[in-house]
C-alpha cells in the first residue's frame, strides 16, 4: 500500500472538557475532569498504566458509555445528548478492539458486513464492499474462514477492515496490538498507518507500548483519569 | 449475507437446543390440531348425521352430557298439532359399550318414522315392525363388532339378531346401533321415555319460521330446548364442555412451549451478551436487536407450528382409527385449523420473545463487551 501524507486540518473533531466517569456509585472514579481537543486527521496514541482511565475515554469518544460529567462534543454535538448514538457508532466511528471482538459463528466476509447493515447499501454492494476491504488489508484469501481459524494477526485485520466498512471519520482502536507477537503487533501498526495516510480518517490510539505511541502525531499521557502531558511525538 | 442469514445463523448455532424447543412448541400445536380437531369432527359428524336424517329441528332437554336427559314421549303430540311442523319422529338414543367394542351409538328409532327413510339396506333386510327384537347395523357398526347378517348382538341382557347391514349416508349414522324405539325401551326399561324428538317442517319453511317453532316448543315443553338442527352441537352443553377442555388442554400445552421459548430466547440473549455487545458497538440500532430477536423466536415459533401440525395430523389420523373413537367421530383434517395452529404458534414465539429483546436492547455497550 502507497502511503500518502497524512492531512491534519483545523477543524475540531473532539472537545472534551472537565469529563468525569464515575462506577459503581461512585466508588471508582475513572476520569476526574478530563480536558481535550483532537482535530480532523490527526494521529493520537493516549498512553498511561493500566486504570489510568484510556480505555474508558475511549468508550466515551465512541459512545458505548455515557459520562457522570462534562462536556464531551463531536464536531460541536454533545455526544451524550445526541438522539440516534447507534447512527453515530455506525457512521462516524470504526472501533477496533484489542480482543479483535469479532462474531465466532461468522465467516470473514460476513463480520466484514455486520455494520453495513445500518447502512443503505443492497446486499450486493454490502459484499462487494467487505470484499474490497478484506483485499485491502490482505485477507483476500480468507473470505469463508470462520475467526477460530485464523492467526491473532490476521483477527486483527479483519477488524479494521469491518472497522472501516461505513468509511468513518474517525478510528478508535483501544490496545489493537495487545494481543499480537511483536511481528504482528507491527504489521498492523503499519496497516493502521497506512490507512489512516491514505484514507485521511482520525485515528485515537489507546496503548501502553511506547514504541507504538511514538509512530503517533500526537501523544497524549494520562494518569490517574486526567491528561498528564500532551504532545507532538518526537518523530514529528 | 441478509438479515435473516444472522437470524438463521443464531438458530442453528445450537442445534440440540433449538430442536428441543421446537419439541416443546410442537407438542403444543399438535395438541390443538388433535384435540380441535376431533371435537369439531364431533360437530360435523353429529351435523352430517342430521342432515343425512333429514332433522330440521331437534327436540331434547336441557340438562345432561353428551346424551340429553330423557323426557315424555307424549309430548311427540302436542308438537305435532303446532303449525309448521310436517312430520315428528321420537329417539332414545344412548352410547355404551356393547359386546368386545369399546363404546357405540345405539339409536332406539320410533318405527316408521322418518328418520328410518333414508337408510339403504346393504344386506339383508330392514326390521319388519316395531316390536321385532332385531337390530340393522350401519356399515361400520358392522365392521367394528365383527357382525354379519345372521349373527346376534347383545345389548344389557337381551339378545337380539342382526337382520340388516345398511348405508346410512354418513359416518356417524354408519357407526350406530339402530333398533325400533319400542324395543330398545324395554331392553333398558325406560318405556314412554325418549331424549330425542326430531321434527321436518314443510319444504320452503325459512329460517325465521323455524326460529318460530322453536319458540313455540319452548313454551308447551319449558324444560327442554328445540335447536335448529345445524346448531345443535354448537349449543349443547356436553359439546361445549368438550370444546371448553379441548381448547384449555391445548392451552395448557401452548403455555408449556410459550415458557419452553421464552426460556431459549433468554438463554440466547444471556449467552450473547457480549456479541450483542459487539453488534451495538458497531452501530447497530436498539430495534434491530429487538428485531433480530423476535425474529428468532418467530421462526421457532413458525418451525414449531409446522412440525407441530404434522404430528397434529398423525395425531389426529391415530385417534380416529382407534376402537373407542372410530365410528362417532371422524377427525376435522380442516386446512383453516392448520393454518390457525401454525399462526397461534407464530404469535407464541413473537410473544415468547418479547421480554427477552427487551432485555436485549436495555444493554449498555461498554458493559456488554465486557461480559
Amino acid at each position: 500500500m502507497v502511503a500518502a501524507a497524512p492531512t491534519t486540518s483545523d477543524e475540531l473533531i473532539y472537545q472534551v472538557i472537565g469529563l468525569k466517569k464515575q462506577f459503581d456509585n461512585g466508588k471508582v472514579i475513572a476520569l476526574r475532569g478530563l480536558d481535550l481537543e483532537i482535530r480532523q486527521g490527526e494521529f493520537v496514541a493516549i498512553v498511561g498504566k493500566s486504570g489510568c482511565g484510556k480505555s474508558t475515554l475511549l468508550q466515551m469518544l465512541g459512545s458505548l458509555d455515557k459520562p457522570t460529567e462534562g462536556t464531551l462534543n463531536y464536531r460541536g454535538r454533545s455526544i451524550p445528548d445526541l438522539p440516534d448514538p447507534a447512527a453515530y457508532r455506525a457512521h462516524e466511528i470504526g472501533f477496533v478492539f484489542q480482543a479483535f471482538q469479532l462474531l465466532p459463528t461468522f465467516t470473514v466476509l460476513e463480520n466484514v458486513q455486520m455494520p453495513m447493515f445500518e447502512g443503505k447499501l443492497s446486499r450486493s454492494q454490502r459484499r462487494a464492499r467487505a470484499v474490497e476491504l478484506l483485499e485491502s488489508v490482505g485477507l483476500g484469501h480468507r473470505f469463508n474462514h470462520f475467526p477460530s481459524e485464523l492467526s491473532g494477526g490476521e483477527r486483527q485485520r479483519v477488524a479494521i477492515a469491518r472497522g472501516l466498512a461505513n468509511k468513518p471519520s474517525v478510528v478508535l482502536a483501544d490496545e489493537p496490538t495487545g494481543n499480537l507477537d511483536s511481528e504482528s503487533a507491527v504489521q498492523i501498526i503499519e496497516l493502521l498507518l497506512d490507512l489512516h495516510r491514505q484514507l485521511g480518517v482520525t485515528l485515537v490510539l489507546v496503548t501502553h507500548d511506547m514504541a507504538i505511541a511514538e509512530r503517533a502525531s500526537r501523544i497524549i499521557r494520562m494518569k490517574d483519569g486526567r491528561v498528564l502531558t500532551d504532545q507532538l511525538a518526537i518523530s514529528h | 449475507m441478509t438479515f435473516f442469514t444472522i437470524v438463521l445463523r443464531s438458530l442453528t448455532r445450537r442445534p440440540v437446543r433449538t430442536c428441543l424447543t421446537l419439541v416443546g412448541i410442537s407438542i403444543g400445536i399438535a395438541a390443538v390440531v388433535t384435540l380441535v380437531g376431533m371435537a369439531s369432527g364431533y360437530e360435523k359428524g353429529i351435523g352430517k348425521q342430521l342432515d343425512a336424517v333429514g332433522v330440521d329441528v331437534v327436540v331434547s332437554n336441557m340438562s345432561g352430557g353428551l346424551m340429553p336427559k330423557m323426557f315424555d314421549a307424549s309430548l311427540q303430540k302436542k308438537v305435532a298439532a303446532l303449525p309448521r311442523v310436517a312430520e315428528t319422529s321420537t329417539l332414545l338414543m344412548r352410547m355404551m359399550s356393547v359386546e368386545d367394542a369399546p363404546i357405540m351409538m345405539i339409536s332406539g328409532r320410533e318405527w316408521g318414522g322418518f328418520t328410518w327413510n333414508r337408510m339403504k339396506v346393504l344386506e339383508g333386510r330392514m326390521l319388519k315392525d316395531r316390536s321385532e327384537k332385531a337390530v340393522v347395523l350401519g356399515t361400520l357398526a358392522a365392521e367394528l363388532l365383527k357382525k354379519k347378517v345372521g349373527d346376534t348382538l347383545q345389548i344389557e341382557v337381551e339378545e337380539l339378531a342382526v337382520v340388516g347391514i345398511v348405508d346410512g349416508q354418513s359416518m356417524v349414522e354408519n357407526g350406530t346401533i339402530f333398533l325400533s324405539l319400542d324395543v330398545m325401551q324395554a331392553i333398558s326399561g325406560d318405556e314412554g321415555k325418549i331424549n330425542f324428538l326430531d321434527i321436518r317442517v314443510p319444504p320452503n319453511t325459512s329460517k325465521a319460521e323455524i326460529a318460530l317453532l322453536c319458540k313455540d316448543i319452548k313454551v308447551i315443553f319449558p324444560e327442554g330446548r328445540a335447536m335448529i338442527a345445524s346448531e345443535v352441537v354448537g349449543t349443547s352443553q356436553g359439546f361445549r364442555v368438550v370444546r371448553a377442555m379441548s381448547w384449555s388442554t391445548s392451552l395448557l400445552a401452548i403455555t408449556v412451549g410459550v415458557l419452553g421459548v421464552m426460556n431459549t430466547m433468554l438463554m440466547t440473549v444471556f449467552e450473547r451478551t457480549h456479541e450483542i455487545g459487539i453488534l451495538l458497538a458497531l452501530g447497530w440500532r436498539r430495534r434491530r436487536l429487538v428485531a433480530m430477536v423476535l425474529c428468532e423466536s418467530a421462526l421457532l415459533g413458525l418451525l414449531g407450528g409446522v412440525v407441530g401440525v404434522g404430528l397434529g395430523v398423525v395425531g389426529l389420523i391415530t385417534l380416529g382409527s382407534s376402537p373407542g373413537v372410530r365410528g362417532f367421530i371422524e377427525p376435522d383434517l380442516n386446512p383453516k385449523l392448520m393454518l390457525i395452529s401454525i399462526a397461534i404458534a407464530v404469535v407464541v414465539g413473537v410473544v415468547s420473545g418479547l421480554y427477552p429483546a427487551w432485555r436485549s436492547s436495555r444493554l449498555t455497550p461498554s458493559l456488554a463487551l465486557q461480559s
